[in-house]
């Protein structure tokens, strides 16, 4: 078996390559189920509420979202890694647990996903502290 | 004897006199109506007989009419523990932090009712556990740098304590643990013969003194121990009985202050030769023991116009955050790099680690070795370190460095700092416009976001004098690339032990020491640590402590959820159960509730973001005007 950070990194060599040339598919999941499975599995853990987190995911910003079955791949990619900080590394999550319908769904879910924040300078708690800074001596 | 004395012969209440008819001679001495409230009781021709009437003055003390005797001859006139607690007025104790106990009541009135002005310095704070009452020590000493007493009862109080005193020893912080110990007491469940035991590990000192003179000593050795490098909690053993005894003409003990090593002469000439010959020098700080380090540290800084690296944002009594020396500066290519009580590559000064305590484990029954925090303070395999206390070393290194520059040499400082000067504050300018970008994101979702939270909060207090006392690692510490962290206590730092429970506590002590210097302090307080001991609200309450605490509930030990959730995804199974032992569901904590029933003001929970900056404001305003807050905000995860 290859060692987990060559089969990663070809996936993530896969994933990048599809990000920049294939259009995001659609998807085929129900995203009101997505949203209760998005909560049951604790994908908010690092993603948060609205897929902004650790790990962003809103917008469709990461390259795990170009289509579900690079989605369900990674998913399922992830069971022989054994990280010294758990809370840094995606869990696996096995088709026992999770079943390829399921998947879809949170994959539906997240792509519902939009964050779209005033600009810096239209939030005044921002927009001050860089004007305090500008402003020091 | 064996003839009894009046005293002893049995007396009778006022309720079963008066039910004799025995009261017509004693009703005159009775105010007016006092009579009519009279029972008829049993009465016997025998019970007349054998009692005798009550005392005018028993009588008068049950109607409460009594006055005081003219004098009142007491066992002790001069009570040992008046003089303890002179030693601790000496040493600017400013508080004994108690929860109650039954073997110190001699100190605990010495405290309240002792001198001119009872019951300051020290000052009587009341804390519902021990763990509270130690981890409030803690904060304090991580405010300000010097101790306070923890005052607690015996085996048990020692047990409720041993882990804040285990987290404010990896934390290096000075503190008094005063146990009570009562051997004579018919609790001896509460006693022990070596009490400190179960703590010396994890102690710097104990002792047990066993008459008022030892004890007045320990006292001040207890001080000296604790604010001498390393500094780390210290136990003193406090029998009841000794407090309780004569102290007739016995002199206050002279306190004399800690001789604290610095740099040999020679070394001190290496390290200002290397300042002052310097023509890009840096100086990285770590963090010192009291407030007077730094100052000493900016005088050094500014004498050479070195840059420097700050600790500020990790921790208390670092150097200045936006101080103008702060940062890269200009020219990144250092020549001298000088350590204090942080690694430097030419030079490192850093006071001894608590390592040099392990002998204290001299039985091996405890924890065996203690661990040192993670990444411990290089000290002892770099080639220049200098083990000696950098913050005592400091006003001798500014003194030969002075020394060393002339006028050409301070010419050339001068123009060097108004380089770095500008290229900090260039520096801070970019970091910052990165920092407020990266944050705008999730800005207006539900729940909170954390970033949201530390950016309103700031815009509210930035201009106050204000102390962030509780860790921030789990809320993402947004402070870090938002805040500027000038002053000693802007921010306390983390769990010392990476254990919960400590932040609440902790945040109440750093209060105790704003309350008097008109400071307030922000605590951005998990959910989880919370739990471990919510009394110390109370004593926020009830000490009227300018602590503005906000729920960062996220309704989970979130670390140990990802943990979990993680150990089910590599197993293939039940990722969807990681939330059991985990969570906070079924039902949902109201923090608002818990806080109010303490006798705190407060609100929540807020989920909406729009809500958030007007709560803030609610609550910097009471804090500010002298009183405890809490917010409730249902926030994202981290």
């Amino acid at each position: 078996m290859m060692p987990w950070r060559k089969t990663h990194g070809a996936l993530f060599l896969v994933i990048a390559i599809l990000f920049t040339t294939t259009e995001i598919s659609q998807a085929s999941g129900d995203p009101d189920r997505g949203k209760q499975l998005y909560y049951d599995h604790s994908c908010y853990a690092c993603h948060g509420y609205n897929g902004i987190g650790r790990r962003s995911l809103a917008n469709n910003a990461s390259g795990l979202m170009i289509n579900e079955e690079i989605f369900i791949i990674y998913l399922r990619a992830r069971a022989d890694q054994n990280p010294q900080f758990p809370t840094q590394t995606m869990p696996n999550y096995d088709e026992s647990s999770l079943p390829d319908s399921e998947a879809r769904d949170i994959y539906a879910y997240i792509r519902t996903l939009i964050d779209q924040p005033p600009p810096v300078a239209e939030i005044p708690a921002l927009q001050g502290i860089l004007d305090d800074a500008e402003n020091r001596e | 004897m064996d003839k009894k004395s009046k005293d002893d012969q049995p007396q009778i209440s006022r309720r079963e006199f008066l039910g004799t008819g025995a009261a017509a001679g004693a009703a005159s001495v009775l105010p007016a109506g006092a009579a009519t409230g009279a029972e008829k009781g049993p009465s016997s021709s025998s019970t007349q007989a054998k009692l005798r009437p009550p005392s005018p003055l028993a009588m008068a003390r049950e109607v409460g009419n009594v006055e005081p005797p003219a004098s009142v001859k007491r066992t002790a006139v001069r009570p040992g523990s008046d003089l303890m607690v002179q030693v601790l007025r000496d040493l600017n104790i400013e508080y004994v932090i108690s929860n109650a106990g039954s073997s110190f009541e001699g100190l605990q009135e010495s405290i309240v009712n002792y001198g001119d002005n009872p019951n300051v310095t020290p000052e009587f704070i009341t804390a519902l556990h021990e763990e509270s009452a130690v981890d409030m020590a803690h904060g304090y000493a991580r405010s300000e740098g010097k101790p306070v007493c923890a005052l607690i009862q015996g085996t048990i109080g020692l047990q409720h304590a041993s882990m804040a005193i285990y987290q404010a020893f990896l934390g290096r912080a000075p503190l008094i643990v005063l146990v009570g110990r009562e051997d004579k007491h018919f609790l001896q469940q509460h006693t022990a013969d070596d009490v400190a035991a179960i703590v010396r590990p994890f102690t710097k000192w104990d002792s047990h003194p066993t008459t008022i003179s030892e004890t007045l000593d320990a006292l001040q050795e207890a001080y000296r121990q604790a604010i001498t490098p390393p500094c780390a909690p210290v136990i003193v053993i406090m029998d009841g009985h000794v407090g309780k005894e004569e102290a007739g003409d016995l002199q206050l003990p002279v306190y004399y202050p800690p001789k604290i090593s610095t740099l040999t002469q020679g070394q001190i000439d290496i390290v200002a030769e290397g300042l002052a010959n310097s023509e890009n020098p840096r100086i990285n700080v770590g963090r010192f023991r009291t407030p007077e380090g730094i100052q000493d540290a900016i005088t050094l800084a500014e004498l050479i116009g070195a840059t420097v690296d700050t600790r500020s944002t990790s921790g208390p009594m670092s150097f200045p955050q936006t101080h103008h020396l702060t940062g890269p500066g200009n020219n990144q290519d250092n020549d001298f790099e000088l350590g204090l009580e942080a690694p430097g590559a030419q030079a490192s000064i850093i006071g001894p680690h608590l390592r040099t305590l392990d002998d204290r484990d001299l039985v091996g029954i405890n924890f065996g070795n203690i661990r040192p925090p993670v990444r411990p303070v290089r000290d002892t395999s770099g080639a220049n370190d200098m083990i000696f206390d950098a913050q005592a070393s400091l006003p001798l290194i500014i003194a030969a460095t002075k020394k060393k520059l002339d006028a050409r040499a301070r010419n050339i400082v001068g123009k060097r700092t108004e380089r770095h000067r500008k290229a900090n504050r260039k520096a801070r300018v970019e970091s910052l416009s990165k920092a407020v970008e990266e944050r705008r994101a999730g800005w207006e979702g539900s729940p909170v976001s954390l970033a949201r939270i530390y950016a309103e909060l700031w815009s509210l207090i930035k201009d106050k004098d204000w102390c962030l006392a509780s860790p921030t690692v789990f809320s993402s510490r947004h402070h870090v690339a938002l805040w500027d962290h000038d002053r000693p206590y802007s921010y306390l730092g983390v769990y010392p032990a990476a254990a919960l429970g400590y932040g609440l506590g902790a945040s109440a002590g750093a209060a105790l020491a704003a309350k008097a210097r008109e400071r307030i302090v922000i605590n951005i307080q998990g959910d989880g640590d919370f739990n471990y001991a919510p009394g110390a609200i109370w004593t926020a309450a009830h000490h009227k402590l300018p602590m503005l605490t906000i729920m960062h509930n996220n309704r989970a030990y979130h670390m140990e959820l990802m943990y979990l959730q993680y150990m089910a995804g590599v197993r293939g199974r039940g990722t969807d159960r990681a939330h059991i032992g985990t969570t906070f569901r079924d039902p949902y904590i109201s923090y608002a509730k818990i806080a109010e029933g303490y006798g705190v003001k407060s609100e929540g929970p807020i989920s909406d973001p729009n809500k958030l900056y007007a709560a803030l404001s609610r609550g910097v305003e009471a804090v500010s005007s002298g009183e405890p807050y809490l917010i409730d905000v249902l926030t994202q995860p981290r």
